[in-house]
């Protein structure tokens, strides 16, 4: 069809796509699913994490989440090697508007530069675009508002109050869109992020890796254990209230169908 | 259909993959085999030699295994040429570092600095990817012994036995099955050319078709890597009654 | 008259340096911090040429932190001074070289022994127990050779530490407005409180 406009990097086809970029895209949703959540005073980052296989060492296993800055964690979906190259661009870029400034990048200037980096490769020659998508999350110094920005292989970043990238990330996205409210607390924050990477992750806690960010502390990964915990808890929650609604189901038949379409929607997640 | 997007450089495929990698991996999966085995003091790293001939230099060619710096050695599959290439800016960062910090470098940073290098060529126009993997097998002070392997897509992980090249996923399954991590070196060298012996193509194995090489410490505390000498590795084999008579060997040759 | 002082001990290593701010002869400051944090368990001191000090002790710091976040570890310290040396070198042969003088104090978590390095504007570097720059090894280096002792712990440090200081406020023209004191040890850096209004008598 477009024969040519998708080969030469980056280039415009007639019909006004950048096919390299659109393409890249498809390359991030090949990636493992990674959700941000945001509450009252506090983000969560979780990912879905690939399983170790026997032989793999534990003690090295690059991760999906890293920090940026102290206060800057990010989560990327996609090609591996690329985020750390985008990584190391964006470490260097903090530290060095620390030197010049004196004050640690805000979110909203490093998601900035990262999306700008990201665009620069849709734009030079001879180059592809980078093959990820990032959710970021911290604090800016001396604010309690916790933020959230999302980019893109095109270099388009946008702030959220949740989201997911990756595989299956619309599900995930919807889920949040269903769950997610104002104003959370630390505990539902987390139990929230846990909830909707159980969307897309069947093996339960050994494959979930989080990572939570309050104003003014370094950054905690949960440990598996504690993650654990509130896949249980989630469970526990599921099973009551799936319980809940089987004695409902038999006397009242007018509400039959509003249950069978929950108890449909149940097994299907 | 694939054709088109994988006749220059490295660029998306409409499903976000990349072919010139992609290629490059099966480049490496017909290139002989290479294993490292990691056990508590020290790591093993060996590797089937595919050019054999009696006219060869035995101590002077090492075709799949190099030392990268004074803490490090790592196995070669796939084009040997790139690996060349990738091996002499290895041992250039390891110096750098060295000059910088005035100590050796630590395994995970010269493995990173060797993927970051193998991003770019994914990356960047005109180029195409490295065609080799490696396998890294390295000690220092933080994270003492570590095997490391990296693909031409510029991933790395680190394992506690792996393997690339021809045959590996027999070769993998046969380390999973046998692998104790409270091996010793010994152990573990005696591990290697067990599953060198099932997975190589050749029937017999002898000095000329394998290298061999380890990582460990002196008693003094020292790390020390070891390329195997031809005495060594026959010895090796012989205790593992895996090694032909040298007689019988002569004798196959001259009936060639 | 800017004082630095580096003690080491069993498992620590103070730091010490004088809390003014000085332009020739006016003080233009007397809480001055002559220090940074270059990681967890490494702190340079420095003193020299106004604004190459601070200039210098930025830029490294920031390198420091850089390879820090990059590499998801620490520099020990004998690394760390390796890189300031190594800066410093390259910079003393450049159009317009840094004239400043370094300490640096550190805790290397892998050996478990705390360490200190001597550094100066013409980048020599060595380790040693017990180290001062400016006026203050005048006055000091003869009491650390008397008291010092590697095994010595916190207490003594510190009590050797105050000999020091009362002997440069004897025999120092020039009020230096008092020490700021830290302390490196297996925990990382803490600022210790060090008063020092007692009277100290000119012979």
């Amino acid at each position: 069809m477009a024969s040519g406009y998708d080969r030469a990097l980056s280039v415009f086809s007639p019909d006004g796509h950048v096919f390299q970029v659109e393409y890249a895209l498809e390359a991030v949703k090949r990636g493992t699913c990674a959700v941000g959540v945001k509450g009252q005073d506090i983000v969560v980052l979780g990912c879905e994490k690939r399983s170790a296989m026997k032989l793999q060492d534990t003690r090295i296993t690059p991760s999906k989440i890293c920090l940026v800055d102290n206060h800057v964690a990010l989560a990327f979906a996609g090609l591996h090697a690329d985020a750390r190259i985008l990584v190391d661009k964006a470490r260097l870029e903090a530290q060095s508007h620390r030197l010049t400034v004196e004050d640690p990048v805000s979110i909203e200037y490093i998601t900035k530069y990262i999306a700008g980096v990201q665009q620069r490769y849709t734009q030079s020659g001879g180059v592809r675009p980078f093959g990820i998508s990032t959710l970021i999350v911290g604090f800016d110094k001396n604010d309690k508002t916790p933020f959230l920005y999302q980019t893109e292989p095109s270099g388009i970043y946008s702030a959220w109050k949740a989201n997911a990238i990756g595989r299956s990330s619309k599900t995930v996205r919807e889920f949040l869109e269903r769950n997610h409210k104002p104003d959370m607390n630390r505990e539902d924050t987390i139990k929230l992020t846990v909830k909707s990477l159980l969307e897309v992750v069947q093996t339960g806690a050994k494959n979930i890796e989080i990572a939570i960010m309050a104003p003014g502390k370094p950054v905690e990964m949960l440990a598996d254990d504690a993650i654990e915990k509130y896949v249980e808890s989630i469970d526990t929650e599921k099973q009551e209230e799936a319980a809940n609604r089987r004695p409902g189901r038999a006397p009242g038949s007018g509400t039959a169908a509003i249950l069978t379409r929950q108890s449909g929607e149940g097994s299907g997640a | 259909m694939s054709r088109r997007y994988d006749s220059r450089t490295t660029i998306f495929s409409p499903e976000g993959r990349l072919y010139q990698v992609e290629y490059a991996l099966e480049a490496i999966s017909h290139a002989g085999t290479a294993l490292g085995i990691l056990a508590q003091d020290g790591i093993v790293l060996a590797a089937e030699r595919k050019v054999t001939s009696k006219l060869l230099e035995q101590d002077t060619s090492a075709e799949k295994l190099y030392i990268l710096n004074d803490n490090m050695i790592c196995a070669v599959a796939g084009m040997t040429a790139d690996a060349n290439i990738l091996i002499n800016y290895a041992r250039q960062a390891a110096q750098r570092y060295l000059l910088t910090y005035n100590e050796d470098i630590p395994c995970e940073q010269l493995v990173r600095r060797l993927c970051d290098l193998k991003q770019g060529y994914t990356q960047h126009g005109g180029l195409r990817p490295f065609g080799v993997s490696f396998i890294y097998a390295g000690y220092d002070p933080q994270t003492h012994f570590q095997l490391y392997q990296s693909n031409p897509s510029g991933n790395y992980g680190g394992w506690k036995a792996t393997s690339v090249g021809a045959n590996n996923a027999s070769a993998q399954s046969l380390l999973k099955q046998d692998y104790n991590g409270d091996c010793n070196l010994k152990e573990a060298c005696g591990l290697a050319v067990k599953v060198l012996s099932k997975t190589m193509d050749s029937t017999n194995l002898s000095s000329e078709k394998i290298e061999f090489a380890t990582v460990g410490k002196t008693k003094e505390g020292k790390v020390y890597h070891h390329l195997w000498g031809a005495e060594e590795i026959d010895a090796l084999l012989k205790e593992h009654g895996l090694g032909k008579a040298k007689e019988e060997e002569d004798e196959d040759r001259m009936e060639r | 008259m800017e004082v630095l002082l580096g003690i080491t001990g069993k498992d620590f290593t103070i730091m010490a340096s004088s809390k003014a701010a000085m332009r020739g002869a006016t003080i233009l400051k007397a809480t001055d911090d002559k220090t940074r944090e270059l990681n967890k368990q490494t702190l340079m001191a420095f003193s020299g040429e106004a604004g190459d000090t601070v200039q210098f002790a930025e830029y490294i710091q920031a390198n420091i932190q850089l390879y820090s976040m990059r590499n998801d570890t620490h520099l020990g310290p004998p690394a760390v001074a390796s890189f300031v040396r190594g800066e410093l070198a390259r910079s003393l042969r450049s159009r317009r070289p840094y004239t400043v003088n370094l300490l640096l104090g550190g805790f290397d978590s892998i050996t478990e022994k705390p360490s200190l390095y001597w550094i100066d504007y013409l980048a020599s570097c060595v380790p040693l127990p017990y180290a001062a720059h400016g006026y203050a090894q005048y006055y000091c280096l003869s009491i650390l050779d008397k008291h010092h002792h590697p095994d010595i712990d916190l207490e003594t440090g510190m009590k050797i530490l105050r000999m020091c200081t009362d002997e440069l406020r004897r025999r120092l023209p020039v009020d230096f407005k008092g020490i700021a004191v830290k302390i490196i040890t297996r925990d990382g850096i803490r600022e210790e409180e060090y008063t020092d209004d007692h009277v100290v008598r000119s012979a």
